[in-house]
């Protein structure tokens, strides 16, 4: 099978399951199931053919193993998620369009991974774009859509502007040699650079762009949030990797100033990242929405990856690619399990619910998983992807951003405890007391996902082999594995010892504990009160601004979006001015003393030159 | 890795756990002398833990036992993985990312099961302890990115290594002076001393995470704190004060710090937890980024004394 066929396979699959949902919503919803497990066999049967390039009508394809690693990514999550649509056909307006547009988008990503050339590259990119944007409409609120098409719309806009300056430059449209010829030209290629991976920054999500992931993420059906942060997201880390690769920024930037061996273009970026990962902390710190809160994280950990994509190197480079898999299963996986909860409850709101977890404990084990591997804890993949970043910024000496990596690490902790503690741990309420564990269909992807994170975590290993792989076919060093181990010039991690020694403490603390004697089981109210007498249990639940001294310190911090609106007033009366005097009471008298400026100008100038 | 590492790591939590525990008793009886109390026999300590061990105890579901052992378990093996005096139960797994993300695992055992015990003010407890540490964190691990890059190494043991053999000059304290006051300020913090002990208030009667514990849950709860400490006295010990060549070296030093820390505490009043995350972002986070600043961009403090 060729990645033509399985395109066209899948946009086939994508318009049957329109048709068949039109009769039967369920059954087209079956089919977005079908149509993403087959892209993820059949793509990941590719790996035989990487090397070799093929056309589809006017599309050129390149199969590359870095976008086989990223389109096996996007369909893992694709295709996981794809298990929880049955069971939110009733409440989509548009089940059919739905169903259709998941399917489109998912076809999309493949063309944008395998592009050889822009045109291909945009036509895809803009397919995602817009059936993405229908899709996120369908959700909460039209506004989160809006809001994610002109942020989309920005970066799309700068990035063909690059392209067609790059082939106003260069005369050709293959990525490579377009890029690769800009050499010659240093001032212009910072204007490519720059506007180029405006795109890519923009679905990331990273500074100033981060405002559409919360509302998009947010209000997003749930069905759709973990494919947004998982799958969409990465497609932004795609772009900056081809900006530093097959832009060869650090080749074309090399004789610039530099900072510690970063030419300032590249670094201002990496700046970027970190803004990134200290402003989605701290407003992920005090979201009281458990998506929103997940979708500052991805803000968070979008940072990373770009900070990691940049350095190019062999270690921080090597992680950065590998957060991409660890975020994308963590972050799948935690936004399904609160997908799972919202489909018993009905609310993602922490402060409407609590105690799910002895209503849930296995969605609960799948967002403690998740949460490990997110916030970098062993033994979860995501450990092993921020260790190498860590390692590569300390080779470097990046101290301001490695400052803001640890930030943004240590604050994980406090942001991924408040839906475990808020949503799953306290008090169970009176209302959710009859609730029932989610079926088998939709814990299915749940407990792979979580393995998934305990593979990463356990034999990083297999994951890094393909990295290292990218690492050759881009012509960089690629990182170091012996058997178990990741070598690194500060120092190693043999993932999997650390896995057996935790093992072995845990086996020690149990084995302690079991021995003693058996706990009297008590109900959950019977708590110490500080001698009230508290009967109601939604009163002995406390989520509502949990970190409410830590947010104090920063709640006059200004808001993004509040400058966003600001701006938008700002030209709007601009505009209200320049339209008050070119259409005000006597338009002729403007017209004129504007004429009249122009010719002394050109007088003037006549007469100086 | 075989059979013979387990058994060390086996013998070396015992040791720990001895070690440590003897010496929190020595420590009550120091801050009793500062308060001109006669203070409790040395192993009182010990007879508090097998006490809460023996009693009867309640649980709040599954997820209340489960967090105490994975709390109990993440620190133990955390506790495996430190290097003492250049021995190592495990070798070459002394990174030092390791560890302090390992304690992590640990810490989540511990507030995941305080906040299942559905108990607010466990919540609460939770809430300060994790903001603390988002406060005492960053300037830490700042100085000890600034030490992985001058000394090109992330090993404790090696990191340690490298500071012997030149006399107390040779320590990263005075190599590295302001990040030597930054990691000691910062081991307050960790070690829940006043100034920083206000996740834990232990003054108010149930505001802390520990509200529910009783019993073996309980007793759990004081071993884990011994082994976290030890953890924690034990990285500033390697990373700043040069570890130490023999046992005998490192037990001394180990008991200087940890001993100096409580005498501190014993004269300090108490930060609000706000309060304390302030202090750590002016104070020690500017002498951090001050330190790391000259040592990268000057290369003193790596080869100053030599």
């Amino acid at each position: 099978m060729n990645l033509n066929l399985i395109i066209i396979i899948t946009t086939a699959v994508a318009l049957v399951a329109y048709l068949v949902s039109k009769v039967n919503d369920k059954a087209g919803a079956a089919m977005t199931v079908v149509g993403s497990l087959f892209a993820l066999i059949a793509v990941f049967l590719l790996r035989d053919s990487i090397g070799t390039e093929i056309t589809l009508l006017y599309f050129n394809f390149n199969l590359t193993v870095t976008g086989w690693y990223f389109a096996l990514v996007m369909l893992m999550a694709y295709s996981m998620t794809a298990f929880f649509n049955p069971f939110w056909m009733k409440k989509l307006i548009y089940p059919a369009g739905y169903n259709f547009l998941y399917l489109l988008s998912m076809a999309g990503t493949l063309g944008v991974f395998f592009a050889k050339d822009f045109i291909t590259l945009f036509v895809f990119w803009e397919t995602v774009v817009w059936s993405s944007a229908f899709i996120i409409q369908m959700g909460k609120s039209r506004q989160a859509a809006y809001v994610y098409y002109v942020i989309s719309a920005i970066g799309s806009m700068a990035t063909l502007f690059a392209i067609m300056f790059a082939y106003g430059t260069t005369g050709t449209f293959v990525i490579n040699d377009a890029f690769g010829g800009l050499a010659a030209y240093p001032g212009r290629a910072i204007v490519i650079f720059v506007t180029f991976i405006a795109a890519g920054m923009a679905k990331i999500g990273i500074f100033p762009f981060h405002v559409w992931l919360p509302f998009a993420h947010g209000s997003a059906p749930h069905t759709f949030s973990p494919v947004l942060s998982g799958g969409l997201v990465k497609m932004g880390a795609f772009v900056a990797l081809l900006s530093v690769t097959a832009f060869p920024a650090y080749k074309i930037f090399g004789g610039m100033a530099s900072f510690r061996g970063i030419p300032l273009p590249i670094y201002f970026m990496m700046a970027l990242g970190a803004i990134s990962i200290v402003v989605g902390t701290l407003m992920a710190i005090k979201q009281e929405d458990a998506k929103k809160l997940l979708a500052y994280s991805s803000v968070a950990n979008g940072g990373y990856i770009l900070i990691g994509l940049l350095m190019l190197d062999q270690v921080g480079f090597a992680g950065g690619l590998m957060h991409i898999v660890n975020h994308a299963v963590a972050s799948a996986a935690a936004f399904l399990s609160i997908a799972a909860v919202a489909y018993r409850t009905g609310t993602t709101k922490m402060s409407e619910m609590g105690g799910m977890i002895h209503r849930m404990p296995i969605t609960y084990v799948v967002y403690l998983i998740a949460i490990i591997s997110m916030a970098g804890i062993p033994p979860m993949g995501g450990f092993v992807s921020k260790w190498l970043i860590f390692q590569g910024l300390a080779d470097k000496g990046l101290l301001f951003i490695a400052a803001t990596a640890f930030f943004g690490s240590i604050g994980s902790f406090l942001y991924v405890f408040r839906p475990l503690s808020a949503v799953f741990l306290g008090q169970t309420f009176t209302r959710d007391l009859n609730k029932k564990e989610v079926g088998v269909f939709m814990l299915f992807p749940m407990v792979v996902l979580t393995l998934l994170s305990l593979l990463t975590g356990i034999f990083p290993n297999i994951f890094l082999r393909v990295v290292t792989e990218i690492q050759t076919s881009l012509g960089v060093l690629p990182v170091t594995l012996a058997e178990n181990t990741i070598v690194t010039n500060n120092g190693f991690l043999d993932a999997f010892k650390v896995f057996i020694v935790f093992g072995f403490g845990f086996a020690i603390a149990f084995v302690l504990f079991i021995a003693r004697r058996k706990s009297r089981r008590v109900e959950l109210m019977d708590t110490y009160t500080s001698a009230e007498f508290i009967h109601t249990r939604e009163l002995l639940h406390y989520s509502h601004s949990f970190y409410a001294p830590f947010e104090r310190l920063y709640e006059k911090a200004p808001d993004t979006m509040k400058l966003y609106h600001k701006a938008a007033v700002k030209i709007s009366e601009i505009g209200n001015f320049a339209e008050a005097i070119f259409f005000g009471i006597k338009p002729a008298r403007t017209v004129l003393l504007v004429m009249g400026t122009v010719l002394i100008g050109i007088i003037a100038g006549g007469v100086l030159s | 890795m075989n059979a013979m590492n387990f058994i060390y790591a086996f013998l070396m939590l015992v040791f720990v756990f001895i070690f440590q525990t003897s010496l929190t008793g020595f420590n009550r009886k120091v801050t009793a002398r500062l308060q001109k109390r006669y203070g409790a026999r040395w192993y009182q300590q010990f007879l508090d833990i097998f006490k809460a061990m023996r009693k009867d105890s309640t649980t709040h579901g599954w997820v209340f036992d489960f967090g105490v052992i994975m709390a109990l378990g993440g620190i133990m093996a955390t506790v495996i993985f430190i290097p003492v005096a250049g021995f190592r139960a495990f070798p070459g797994t002394d990174n030092v990312f390791v560890i302090s993300y390992l304690l992590a695992v640990g810490m989540l055992g511990m507030a995941m099961s305080a906040a299942g015990s559905g108990n607010p003010w466990a919540s609460i407890g939770v809430g300060r302890a994790l903001t603390n540490m988002l406060a005492y964190d960053i300037p830490l691990m700042i100085v000890i990115f600034t030490m992985i890059f001058a000394f090109d190494s992330a090993s404790v043991g090696e990191l340690a290594k490298m500071q012997q053999g030149m006399g107390i000059l040779g320590w990263n304290a005075f190599r590295m002076p302001l990040g030597g006051i930054v990691a000691v300020i910062a081991l307050m913090g960790m070690l829940g001393k006043k100034p920083f002990d206000s996740f834990i208030a232990p003054a108010e009667i149930a505001s802390g995470p520990m509200v529910e514990y009783g019993g073996k849950h309980l007793g759990f709860m004081f071993i884990l704190h011994e082994f976290m400490t030890f953890i924690e006295v034990s990285l500033i010990i390697n990373l700043f004060f040069g570890g130490g060549a023999t046992i005998w070296e490192y037990m001394l030093k180990y008991a200087v710090l940890y001993t100096f820390t409580n005498i501190v505490s014993g004269v300090m009043p108490r930060f609000k937890i706000d309060q304390a995350v302030k202090y750590f972002y002016r104070v020690p986070l500017a002498m951090a980024i001050i330190q790391g600043i000259v040592v990268i961009f000057t290369g003193l403090g790596v080869t100053i004394w030599f």
